[in-house]
């Protein structure tokens, strides 16, 4: 089925959730009962969207065992009744309470806080706290060395007890090419600009921060891109959260994924633009979305929308998904839409040559209206970036929060970026970048078919270097990382509420830094932690995103 | 873990109902609670079956329809601080699936009771008190009243 030049929509007759009955053929949706995929009874589903997708792309979200859903709500079930009955101590002072309360004085006021919202901090994430906000002392590379903490009053208060615990493999940080060295080549010219240029800017782009290793970066990421131009900000959550709001205003339309990052969500309510939310990279919603927008408009007015901008973003943290792109971008030119890609993980870490999730694709830079990313992650250095056309880029650095306020990049971190970017394009003479682009898709695809293999659910896309790995249940998540840090690997754990209640997971964020041998150790760790803590909850039965149950009624927070 | 992160789904507590497993887990923990009742000697079925339709309904009492707020900082600036959970469920609109299962439970559970109990007087004054603790409140003409300004802030 040939798209047309309006792209993707879909003629026939349609199951609630989008999809056409078994057996049929949907936009190239082939289902094959494993005859070709590895185990027996395992569906594959590849898309080949006619077109759009020049190379398979195999999402998968396994479903949460119904056991392991009912014994997660009975966890936090009992958590939530002993977190009553230890308020109800702390309140009758038979138990010591360690937390800040109102003084007496003021016991007749209005009080501040309410104390219920504080509920589920101090009983549930205090009891776990000590997995969170471990002070490392090292460069966070393959290896990072550690703080030992101890707490005497379970994680109200710590001690350093005075050891590091050193060489501890670090399955967390976002390093995705390695580039957070403390020796080498980037390093070595970082410190000779430090020595030229010092470190602080002490101004703002607009006034007189504006140095010549800004625009020397400007240019560069521009070609990296391969847009018209690009800016550069100082940091990555300022990015997204000062340059949304001077894009779109009042009377314009964001339509963004459900699980884009806080800075986005920041950006987009400051924006105080409508905003409406699709399912997480579910094309159908998006294309209804857009449908309604354009032909019902305003909510009273009628009038049609100034601007409409798609907010996505290149590989989502938590799930580890890549965004639908190449869909995207033509429902973008179907509907006439604006797209904004947020490329904070994707940058450096996807695509042939490490530029992102749009050569990852194969597609073209230009129908990407608005390109942002950061450096925090495949550059090693800090800050964020925005790409486009030359018009837009020009009209970002006059109205722009970020460029009109926010001090600009310090010039040691801009030559980090400067260096790191022309390793990965090649420029310095070296094959390094290519070498460490090849290196973190091979670990992506090892570690993610061992750990697979080995039973676990694993959340995402094949290529995704972020691979989140589902714990579920409340107890397991300390357990899981108190465990692999005293077999001396730094995993990071997430719950409620950066996940959905029961759907709380460990993040590993693979690095071109590790080799196969380090793999291998994390792999065999993971493995006795898993049988241990009996996480292997997988049955082999992956449903892809768009099967997930779209469910049509929506209920959303109205606003006038 | 971040708490009060700017998340898409402003208020968790509306969504929470509807998650996988959620109604199972309600319906096995009734479950559990009726046979732990039957295996204390000196309840009979009737005093068990009057237990197991009020336990529950007190607890759902306290959980959906006295407690208010949410357990956790939202970043809506408390626009649900003064709702009960029952009233925070799908931000308000009415006849959700997850509102029919929590009204049709109640009912079931008091229906069983009834026949198990042979409509003794006491055990049925017991139940339909009961049952009308519950039921009262989930009906959306009462949609964040406070009756008698009890539980108003």
């Amino acid at each position: 089925m040939r798209p047309g030049p309006g792209g993707c929509c879909c003629r026939r007759p349609l199951r609630a959730n989008g999809c056409v009955a078994n057996g049929e053929v949907r936009n190239g949706y082939v289902r094959s009962s494993a005859a070709a995929a590895a185990a027996a009874g395992q569906i594959h589903h590849v898309t080949q969207n006619g077109g759009l997708y020049k190379r398979p792309f195999n999402e998968a979200f396994e479903e949460t065992p119904m056991l392991v859903a009912v014994l997660t709500y009975v966890g936090y079930g009992v958590l939530t009744l002993f977190g009553y009955l230890r308020d109800f101590l702390r309140h009758w002072r038979i138990e010591k309470c360690h937390h800040a309360t109102e003084r007496k004085e003021q016991q007749d006021f209005v009080s501040l806080y309410q104390d219920f919202e504080n509920f589920y901090t101090r009983n549930l994430y205090m009891r776990i706290r000590d997995n969170w906000n471990r002070p490392i002392c090292s460069v966070p590379g393959a290896r990072v060395d550690i703080m030992e903490r101890q707490s005497h009053d379970y994680n109200w208060s710590f001690k350093y007890t005075g050891n590091v615990i050193k060489g501890v493999i670090n399955m967390g940080s976002y390093n995705y090419l390695g580039f957070a060295r403390n020796t080498g080549a980037c390093q070595e010219a970082a410190a000779k600009v430090l020595e030229e240029y010092g470190v602080g800017v002490c101004s703002t782009r607009q006034e007189i921060g504006n140095l010549d290793k800004h625009e020397e970066l400007e240019k560069l990421v521009a070609s990296f891109l391969g847009v018209e131009a690009a800016m550069a900000y100082g940091m990555g959550f300022a990015t997204n959260s000062m340059n949304i709001p001077a894009l779109v205003g009042k009377g314009c339309l964001i339509l963004s994924d459900e699980l884009n990052h806080a800075s986005l969500v920041l950006g987009a309510r400051l924006s105080g633009a409508t905003i409406r939310i699709f399912k997480h990279n579910n094309m159908q919603s998006l294309e209804k979305l857009l449908k309604d927008a354009i032909v019902y408009g305003q909510p009273r007015t009628r009038r049609p929308w100034k601007k409409i901008l798609i907010l996505v973003e290149g590989i989502y943290s938590m799930e580890g998904s890549i965004v639908r792109l190449p869909e995207v971008i033509a429902l973008k030119k179907k509907y006439k839409a604006y797209l904004y890609l947020d490329e904070a993980h994707s940058i450096g870490a996807l695509g042939p040559s490490g530029r992102g999730v749009v050569d990852y694709f194969g597609l073209d830079p230009e129908d990407v209206d608005v390109m942002m990313g950061t450096f925090t992650k495949s550059f090693g250095a800090s800050g964020g970036y925005i790409g486009g056309k030359k018009e837009l880029i020009d009209y970002l650095r006059t109205h722009s929060h970020s460029a009109v306020y926010a001090t600009s990049l310090s010039a040691p971190v801009v030559e980090q970026i400067v260096t790191s970017m022309k390793c990965i394009m090649g420029q310095d003479g070296t094959t390094l970048g290519k070498q460490c682009i090849q290196q973190l898709a091979e670990n992506t695809r090892y570690f993610r078919r061992r750990l697979k293999e080995m039973g676990f659910i694993i959340y995402g896309n094949e290529d995704s270097p972020v691979v989140p790995l589902m714990l579920y249940m409340p107890a397991k998540i300390g357990a899981f990382g108190r465990e692999m840090l005293k077999r001396n690997i730094g995993v990071v754990v997430v719950g409620f509420p950066a996940t959905p209640i029961i759907e709380s997971r460990a993040r590993f964020c693979l690095s071109a830094a590790h080799t196969k041998e380090i793999l291998d150790t994390a792999l065999k760790e993971i493995d006795e932690v898993g049988d241990l803590l009996q996480l292997k909850y997988s049955r082999h039965r992956l449903v892809p995103l768009l099967d997930r149950p779209f469910d049509e009624t929506t209920y959303e927070e109205t606003e006038d | 873990m971040n708490i009060g992160v700017a998340h898409s789904e402003v208020n968790p507590n509306t969504r929470i109902m509807i998650r996988r497993g959620l109604w199972l887990t309600y319906a096995l923990g009734v479950g559990l609670l009726y046979i732990i009742l039957l295996s204390i000697p000196f309840f009979g079925v009737p005093v068990a079956w009057t237990l197991t339709n009020v336990i529950p309904n007190l607890g759902m009492y306290v959980f959906l329809h006295a407690v208010k707020g949410t357990p956790f900082e939202t970043p809506d600036q408390g626009k649900a601080r003064l709702l009960t959970h029952w009233e925070q469920l799908d931000y308000g609109v009415q006849f959700t699936s997850s509102r029919k299962f929590f009204t049709i439970s109640p009912i079931i559970l008091y229906f069983l009771a009834s026949f198990y109990t042979k409509y003794d007087p006491t055990h049925f004054i017991l139940n339909t008190a009961s049952l009308q603790s519950v039921l009262i409140p989930k009906m959306p003409q009462l949609h964040g009243d406070r009756a008698f300004g009890i539980n108003k802030y």
